[in-house]
């Protein structure tokens, strides 16, 4: 037992951190990149793409160079140190999971997502659907051979500027079966978009879409485990992001008490303030400890695996919110300012738990899969 | 990252469960796991058929006697007695005062005690706390006044853990009074039956008898006595301390405690359904749970890295924290699950041999009593606040 990296993922890290850390220096914050036109930049992504960082989360079976709990890890820490606002969540491990686990993908397919070519981006929630899994109001429609979707995906990260969305829709049977509904693939030039930012300074759309063309990548049992795992599988990418942006908090926070005067010495000094940092320091420790065991079981069974990114979303749920309060709070005044840079972090540590489902779901989720 | 344990590791344990299964008494883990009275010979029981075995002391290096296993085997070998329903070894003479003799005692000491310790026929008490000295321990006021060849001890030691069952005890004395607390603090080895010395019981707010006051009055104890040098008794306390604890956190402990709670909670109604499938109830524990899967990991990443060389002092505080409020949290939890039924108190149903009919199931009996008595491990081995106060003097560095 060892929960060191091996040298290859060292080496990983260390060059993707680097080639973020240039890149993100040169703005203000993230949402500067996220308000341009295409809400993320496009030779960025090319220039990450080209380290690996993309082929990183992709298995050797689909011409990737990892895809292991460990190597999703790794990156999405980092996208969390650094607030990156790239598509990886929707062009990378959401739009990635749910192709590998379609039938017949071809694997030139995922070629064009990890050489950057082609955006995709996976649309599942709609307006009012919450984290339910299967709760899917889109239609299918089959005529013949083709089909077509009708109605509304929403908040779907990257949206608007992807060349393809995958989303899910519903052909037979109620609003909340788990059979019945297939996940397809449309191109976003027959969609109506509606882009925005979100309070945490990415970028998502509101899809609409009425009898619009797709092809179907899966349905019934095959569309409800590729979507869990595509949910599991972004729950688990958040929950790693989380821990990077946690760090990045507790470290700002423990430079600020050193410096930061009052009553003529450093705040860091006093004791009220010291035990709080302790019990944040505990929290990342324990939220840290759960990513690593999501990521160590990510190849294991089922249910084991979605037990552990469930325990690990769930109690990220609860320390990012944690230590993005109690960093705030330690900071005083600065932090509710747009200028110090601390408030992009602590929103996106809350706006996690919005995300794959939040702490409660995944409590529920826990508890159904140790069978309680 | 490798989360599993190797070959030889998962050996190692089947190894330690078939000693364990021939070798504890079902009558000492049937009190155990029903939370009845140890008396002496219980403890003594367990822990000398472990010397005979060669495993009694799981920290010490092999020259001494120890087993000279690695951290990983120790936390294997902890999980394992934890499970089986063993009393807990005993570890004043073990784990603090071995370690502190092998450091700083002299040949003679080390050949005297260490054999004696490791042989059960000593039974070391610890000689911290006093009624005045508690997380400022340096400040304690029990005196050693030099008499020539000996020193006369006056004062009062206290919370006193087993010291009923104790014939010696290793006391921080204060031999110099002109100087800062810290630099006037010797550390003697003293015999429980000298004259002088009173051990009295305290009673806990179980109802039970564990902790006890030890009163010293003009107790004559030889210069052979002093471990290491004279004033230098602080650094073997700190010493003593800070070594290596990386059982600290309690998992075993607490991972059984949920276990207990799950079946509790299955057998337990509410509303016609049994309690774990109430939404409020069951999302405490798989709270909880979750927490202590967590700590697990946090824990053996603490083994790991002490495995490599490093001292996990700061993962020890960190572990020692979290690890008491699961704990807690997981005794108030068995408290809640039986509702009416924590009320009745029958102090005979924790005698050895008891057999008469409880009120309410036989698990329900103790629950209260050790929520309140566990409200201690966030107090002793240095109370939450002072590691809080140690991770921020040596991680802050403020």
């Amino acid at each position: 037992m060892h929960f060191n990296l091996s040298e290859e993922r060292k080496m990983l890290k260390e060059s993707c951190d680097r080639l973020l850390n240039d890149h993100y220096t040169q703005y203000k914050n993230h949402h500067e990149v996220s308000r341009s036109e295409t809400g993320f930049n496009k030779k960025f992504w090319k220039e990450c793409s080209e380290i690996g960082m993309l082929s990183a989360l992709i298995s050797p079976n689909f011409n990737g160079l990892g895809g292991t709990g460990e190597d999703i890890m790794i990156v999405f820490e980092l996208i969390g140190k650094h607030l990156v606002v790239e598509p990886f969540l929707s062009s990378g491990i959401l739009s990635i999971t749910s192709l590998t686990n379609s039938k017949d993908i071809e694997t030139s397919v995922l070629d064009e997502i990890s050489s950057a070519s082609k955006i995709y981006a996976f649309g599942h929630s709609e307006v009012d659907t919450r984290y339910d899994e299967t709760y899917i109001k889109t239609k299918a429609n089959y005529k013949n051979d083709a089909v077509f979707l009708t109605g509304q995906k929403s908040f779907v990260l990257n949206g608007d500027f992807a060349d393809k969305l995958i989303c899910t829709a519903r052909f037979s049977g109620n609003d909340f079966d788990q059979n019945g509904f297939g996940i397809y693939e449309i191109d976003k030039t027959h969609c109506d978009i509606r882009s925005y930012n979100t309070i945490d300074g990415y970028r998502a759309a509101e899809l609409k879409f009425s009898e619009t063309p797709a092809k179907e990548l899966c349905k019934n049992s095959d569309a409800y485990n590729a979507l869990l795992e595509t949910l599991y599988a972004g729950a688990f990418a958040l929950s790693a992001e989380s821990i990077g942006a946690m760090q990045v908090c507790f470290n700002m926070t423990l430079e600020y008490l050193k410096t930061r005067e009052q009553f003529g010495k450093p705040i860091g000094s006093f004791q009220a303030l010291q035990h709080r940092m302790v019990d944040v320091m505990i929290e990342i420790e324990q939220a840290k400890s759960a990513v690593m065991l999501a990521a160590g079981t990510y190849k294991a069974d089922k249910d084991t695996k979605y037990k552990n990114i469930s325990a690990a979303k769930n109690l990220v749920g609860r320390a990012g919110k944690l230590v993005a309060e109690e960093c705030i709070q330690l900071h005083g005044g600065i932090a509710m300012t747009w200028e110090y840079n601390l408030h992009n972090y602590a929103k996106r540590l809350v706006m996690i738990d919005h995300l794959m489902g939040d702490s409660d779901h995944h409590l529920e989720k826990f508890k159904l899969y140790s069978n309680y | 990252m490798d989360f599993n344990f190797t070959q030889d590791e998962n050996e190692f344990r089947q190894e330690i469960k078939d000693w364990l299964s021939e070798n504890l008494s079902q009558r000492i883990s049937n009190k155990v796991k029903k939370f009845q009275r140890l008396d002496k010979n219980d403890y003594e029981e367990f822990m000398k058929a472990l010397s005979a075995k060669g495993w009694l002391a799981v920290n010490w290096p092999e020259e001494h006697g120890g087993t000279g296993w690695s951290n990983t085997q120790k936390h294997i070998f902890e999980e394992e007695i934890v499970k089986a329903g063993a009393p807990r070894i005993v570890p004043f003479g073990l784990n603090m005062l071995g370690p502190v003799l092998m450091e700083f005692g002299n040949e003679e000491q080390k050949k005297y005690y260490l054999p004696r310790i490791l042989n059960c026929d000593d039974w070391w008490a610890q000689g911290y706390s006093e009624p005045g000295s508690g997380s400022d321990l340096a400040s304690l006021k029990t005196k050693a006044i030099d008499n020539g060849d000996h020193y006369i001890v006056n004062g009062q030691k206290t919370w006193t853990t087993l010291g009923q069952f104790a014939n010696k005890i290793f006391c921080l004395v204060k031999t110099d009074t002109d100087c800062k607390p810290q630099n006037g603090i010797s550390f003697l080895l003293i015999d429980i039956d000298s004259p002088g010395i009173e051990v009295r019981p305290i009673i806990t707010l179980d109802g039970e008898h564990e902790v006890n006051e030890v009163w010293l009055k003009d107790v004559k104890v030889s210069k052979e006595n002093l471990l290491g040098e004279e004033n230098k008794g602080w650094t073997y306390a700190k010493y003593l301390l800070t070594h290596e604890r990386t059982g600290i956190a309690g998992v075993p402990n607490s991972k059984s405690a949920i276990n207990h709670l799950k079946v509790i909670a299955r057998k337990t109604y509410k509303n016609g359904k049994p309690l774990i499938q109430d939404p409020l109830f069951s999302s405490q524990i798989a709270e909880l749970e979750i927490d202590l899967k967590a700590m697990e990991i946090f824990n053996l990443r603490a083994i790991s890295s002490a495995e490599s060389g490093k001292a996990p002092v700061m993962e020890s505080s960190l572990l020692k924290i979290k690890g008491s409020i699961i704990r807690q949290k997981t005794s108030d939890l068995l408290r809640k699950a039986i509702g009416p039924q924590a009320l009745p108190y029958i102090s005979e149903q924790f005698d050895e041999g008891w057999n008469q009919e409880t009120i309410g199931p036989e698990y329900a009996g103790p629950l209260a009593k050790q929520y309140f008595i566990y409200r201690k491990i966030s107090i002793y081995g240095g109370s939450n606040e002072i590691q809080k106060n140690i991770v921020a003097k040596s991680e802050f560095r403020m």
